[in-house]
C-alpha cells in the first residue's frame, strides 16, 4: 500500500513538471508567437480573441511571470486550454471531439494486437521448432512494410476494389451520431479495416517478444517442476506464460501511452477524425494553443498509462513489491 | 584376452549373476529397476553419450546415492529416468520400470515402464509415486505464486476428492513436518531463506506420499549448517514414511551418512557400486578413491586433500579403453585398450569397473584399493576408519 502511494505521488510530481514545461516552453521560443499570430490575423480576430490568445499563453498585459503561471494553472484546473486560432473554438472542446476517436481506434487496435500477439507468441514458444514457426517471418514481413504503404494498399484492395469494407471517415453519413445502435454499428464497421491494418503491422512485435520470453521460461526450473508434478499440459503452459507475459505488460504500457500521438499515418490514410490529423493541421497552421493542448493531453495520457502499468505490474509480480523495504 | 574379458563379467555375465526380471522374488522389493539405460544429447556427429549402459535397482524404502563430479551424467540419468529430460537429450536404449503400488492395496504392485509410458500414464505416476527436489529451490518455485498455491495445486491435481480446507490443512501438516510455521504458506518464495525454501520443496515432494523421491543436489546451494540440518531431517522423514530416495551429489562424504547403497558415476557409466559404509572405508575404484580424497573427513585425523588430476573426458569423442585411464594413477596397458565392465568382485554384492580387480589379478592391487572392511555393529560412523 505504501508502495502504491509512493508511485502515485511520483506520478503527480511528474505531471506537475509536464504542465509547467508546457507553460514555460512557449516563453523560451525565439520571438513572440502571440505577436506573430496577432499580426498575421489582424482584422480577422475580435479583441476578445486576442485577449484569449494572450491568456492562453499566460501572457497577460501587465502580469508578472508568477502571476501568469497562476492564471495558467487556474485555467487548466477549469479545463480551459485557450482558444484555437484557426478553428476559433475552445481547444478543450476540439479535443473532446477528436480524442475519443483516436483513443477508440488505436486503443482497440493496440489491445487486440497485444492479445493476439501474446497468445500466439505463447503457443509459438511452447511449440518452438514446429511448423507454426513459419508464422513469425509472415508477421515480421507485415511489420517491415512501411505503414502508409500497407494501409494504402489494403484500403485500395479491400475497400475500393473489393468493397469488403467501407472507406473514408469514421462512420456512415446516413447515421446520426449519438448513443444509438445504428451509429455504434456504423462506427464498428468503419473501424474494421483500420484496426485490421494496424494489428497486422504491429502483431509481430508482441509475438516475437512473448515467444522469446516463453522459450526462456520453459528453460526455468519451475516449469520443469510443473511437468514433474504431473500437471496437465495447459497448466504447465500457464506456469510459463504467467511469468513470460510480464515484459510484454511493461511494453503494453508504453504502447498505450503512445495511443494518442502515434495515430497520424492511420488517420491520414483512412481519413479518420482523430488527434493525429488535428496535430498535423495545428502544426501546419502554427496554431499554438491547439498544439499546446494536444501536447498536454499526450503527456498526461502517457503518464496515466504508465501509472496504470506500474500498478498492474505491482499486482502481477510480487518481487517488485519488496522494493519498498530497501 | 577377449575371452577373459567375458569371463570377468561383461554385461552378459552380469545378467547371469543377478537374477533376471521374471525370477526376482518380487517386484515389490524394488521400486525402480533400470537396465542398460543410455542417454544421448544431440544426434550424428555432435552426439554426446551422456549416460551409457547403466543398470541399477532401487530397493524400497532405501536411499541410493549417486555420486560423481560435474558432467559425469548423474543428473542426466535421473532426468531421463523420470522422463523430464529436455531436448536435445534422448533416451537411446534400455528401460526403466517403476513398480507402483496401488493406493488402496500396498501389496498390489503394477510395473510402469517409464521409458515407453505415454504422457497420460506419466502424469498419473508423477508426483503421486515419484517426486523430485531440485538444487535451487528459488528457481524451482514459481516466483509469482505464494507457497500455499504450490501445495494446493499438486493436491488439487492428484487428490480430486479433497476440499479446499482439507488441502490447506494437509499443506500446514506438511510444513510442520519440515519444521516450518503454517504462515509460510502465505509467503512468496523470495521472502523465505534458502534453507526454508528447500524445506518447502521437501515438504512439497512428500505431499502425495510418493514411493520414490529424487533429490538432485538438494543441499549444494546451502551453507554447511543448514545442509547438516536438512540431511538429518531427511533421514528422519525417510525412517518415518518409508519412501525410497535417489540422492544425487558430488559430495561423497555426505552420501555416506545418508545412503544405504552408493553408485559412483564417471563419464556416463557406473564405475563402482557398493554399500555406503564399504565404499567409504574401502573404495575399490581409483576414481572413488580420488573423490573421497577430495573431501575433508568430518571426524578423525587431518590429512592432505589430493583431489583428482586432469578433467573428465569429452563425451562427444568415442574413446577406447577405460574412460578414467588418462587420470588414473594405476593405469596399465590393458586400460587403454579395453573398457572394463562393471563386474562383481569377490565381496558381498559390490561391483567395480576396473581391470585392477580382474581375476586372476594382473598386478598386485594397490594398498589404497584393497583395504579390508567389516560391517560395523552400530550405525555407520564415517571418518573413523580413515587412514
Amino acid at each position: 500500500m505504501r508502495m502504491i502511494l509512493r508511485r502515485i505521488a511520483l506520478y503527480a510530481l511528474t505531471a506537475w513538471v509536464a504542465v509547467t514545461v508546457n507553460f514555460v516552453l512557449p516563453r523560451l521560443m525565439p520571438g513572440n508567437p502571440v505577436q506573430t499570430l496577432i499580426g498575421k490575423l489582424t482584422g480577422q480576430v475580435t479583441p476578445n480573441e486576442i485577449r484569449a490568445i494572450r491568456l492562453s499563453f499566460g501572457m497577460g498585459f501587465h502580469e508578472g511571470l508568477l502571476a501568469q503561471y497562476g492564471t495558467y494553472l487556474n485555467q487548466l484546473a477549469h479545463g480551459n486550454l485557450g482558444v484555437s486560432i484557426t478553428l476559433g473554438a475552445p481547444v478543450s472542446s476540439i479535443l473532446r471531439a477528436s480524442v475519443p476517436w483516436t483513443v477508440g481506434l488505436i486503443g482497440v487496435s493496440t489491445v487486440v494486437s497485444f492479445l493476439i500477439g501474446t497468445f500466439s507468441g505463447a503457443i509459438l514458444g511452447w511449440t518452438r521448432g514446429s511448423r507454426f514457426d513459419s508464422l513469425i517471418p509472415t508477421a515480421t514481413f507485415f511489420q517491415a512494410i512501411p505503414y502508409f504503404f500497407l494501409g494504402t494498399v489494403m484500403l485500395l484492395i479491400f475497400g475500393s476494389n473489393l468493397h469488403w469494407f467501407p472507406v473514408l471517415g469514421a462512420y456512415s453519413a446516413n447515421v446520426t451520431p449519438g448513443w444509438n445502435w445504428a451509429f455504434i454499428a456504423s462506427v464498428i464497421r468503419y473501424g474494421e479495416l483500420p484496426v485490421i491494418s494496424i494489428v497486422l503491422s504491429s502483431v509481430a512485435g508482441w509475438m516475437l517478444g512473448m515467444r522469446n520470453m516463453m522459450i526462456t521460461m520453459i528453460g526455468e526450473d519451475f516449469v520443469l517442476m510443473a511437468v514433474a508434478k504431473g500437471l496437465a499440459r495447459r497448466r504447465v503452459i500457464w506456469h510459463a506464460a504467467r511469468s513470460a507475459v510480464l515484459p510484454s505488460i511493461a511494453n503494453l504500457s508504453l504502447a498505450i501511452g503512445l495511443v494518442v500521438s502515434g495515430a497520424l499515418l492511420v488517420e491520414l490514410v483512412f481519413n479518420y477524425p482523430g488527434v493525429g490529423d488535428l496535430l498535423l493541421q495545428a502544426v501546419l497552421n502554427e496554431d499554438y494553443p491547439l498544439i499546446q493542448g494536444i501536447f498536454l493531453v499526450i503527456t498526461l495520457t502517457v503518464l496515466a498509462a504508465n501509472l496504470i502499468a506500474d500498478l498492474v505490474y505491482l499486482a502481477l509480480d510480487p518481487r517488485t513489491r519488496s522494493e519498498a523495504a530497501v | 584376452m577377449s575371452a577373459s574379458r567375458i569371463d570377468v563379467g561383461n554385461r552378459l555375465d552380469r545378467r547371469g549373476a543377478s537374477p533376471s526380471r521374471e525370477a526376482t522374488p518380487s517386484a515389490r522389493d524394488f521400486v525402480l529397476e533400470v537396465s542398460d539405460f543410455s542417454v544421448h544429447y544431440g544426434v550424428d556427429a555432435n552426439m554426446v553419450r551422456a549416460v551409457h549402459d547403466v543398470t541399477l535397482n532401487v530397493r524400497r524404502a532405501t536411499v541410493l546415492g549417486v555420486a560423481g563430479e560435474s558432467g559425469s551424467g548423474k543428473s542426466t540419468l535421473v532426468y531421463a529416468l523420470t522422463r523430464l529430460l529436455r531436448p536435445p537429450g534422448v533416451i537411446s536404449g534400455g528401460r526403466a520400470i517403476l513398480n507402483v503400488s496401488s493406493d488402496d492395496d500396498p501389496a498390489r504392485v503394477t510395473p510402469v515402464n517409464l521409458t515407453t509410458a505415454s504422457e497420460r500414464e506419466l502424469r498419473r505416476v508423477r508426483w503421486s509415486h515419484v517426486s523430485i527436489v531440485l538444487q535451487s529451490a528459488l528457481s524451482a518455485l514459481n516466483p509469482v505464486r505464494r507457497i500455499g498455491r504450490e501445495f494446493d495445486e499438486v493436491l488439487r491435481t492428484h487428490r480430486r476428492a479433497m476440499s479446499r480446507r482439507e488441502r490447506r490443512r494437509r499443506a500446514e501438516e506438511l510444513l510442520a513436518l519440515v519444521g516450518l510455521e503454517p504462515d509460510r504458506l502465505n509467503r512468496f518464495p523470495h521472502e523465505l531463506s534458502g534453507g526454508q525454501r528447500q524445506r518447502v520443496m521437501i515438504a512439497l515432494a512428500l505431499a502425495l506420499d510418493p514411493e520414490l523421491v529424487v533429490m538432485d543436489e538438494p543441499t549444494t546451494a546451502l551453507d554447511v549448517v543448514t545442509q547438516r540440518e536438512i540431511i538429518t531431517e531427511l533421514a528422519e522423514l525417510r525412517a518415518r514414511f518409508g519412501f525410497a530416495m535417489i540422492f544425487i551429489t558430488h559430495d561423497l562424504s555426505l552420501l555416506v551418512e545418508l545412503a544405504d547403497e552408493i553408485v559412483v558415476m564417471y563419464a556416463g557409466t557406473i564405475v563402482e557400486r557398493a554399500s555406503a559404509g564399504e565404499l567409504y572405508a574401502a573404495p575399490r575404484h581409483p576414481y572413488t578413491l580420488g573423490l573421497l580424497e577430495s573431501f575433508p573427513p568430518l571426524h578423525g585425523e587431518r590429512r592432505e586433500l589430493t583431489g583428482i588430476a586432469g578433467s573428465p573426458p569429452d563425451l562427444a569423442v568415442e574413446s577406447v579403453g577405460c574412460s578414467f585411464a588418462p587420470r588414473c594413477p594405476f593405469t596399465m596397458d590393458r586400460c587403454r585398450a579395453e573398457t572394463p565392465p562393471l563386474a562383481p568382485i569377490g565381496e558381498t554384492g559390490r561391483s567395480v569397473a576396473c581391470w585392477l580387480h580382474a581375476t586372476p589379478s594382473p598386478v598386485p592391487v594397490p594398498a589404497a584399493l584393497s583395504r579390508r572392511w567389516t560391517a560395523p555393529v552400530g550405525p555407520t560412523a564415517p571418518g573413523v576408519t580413515s587412514r
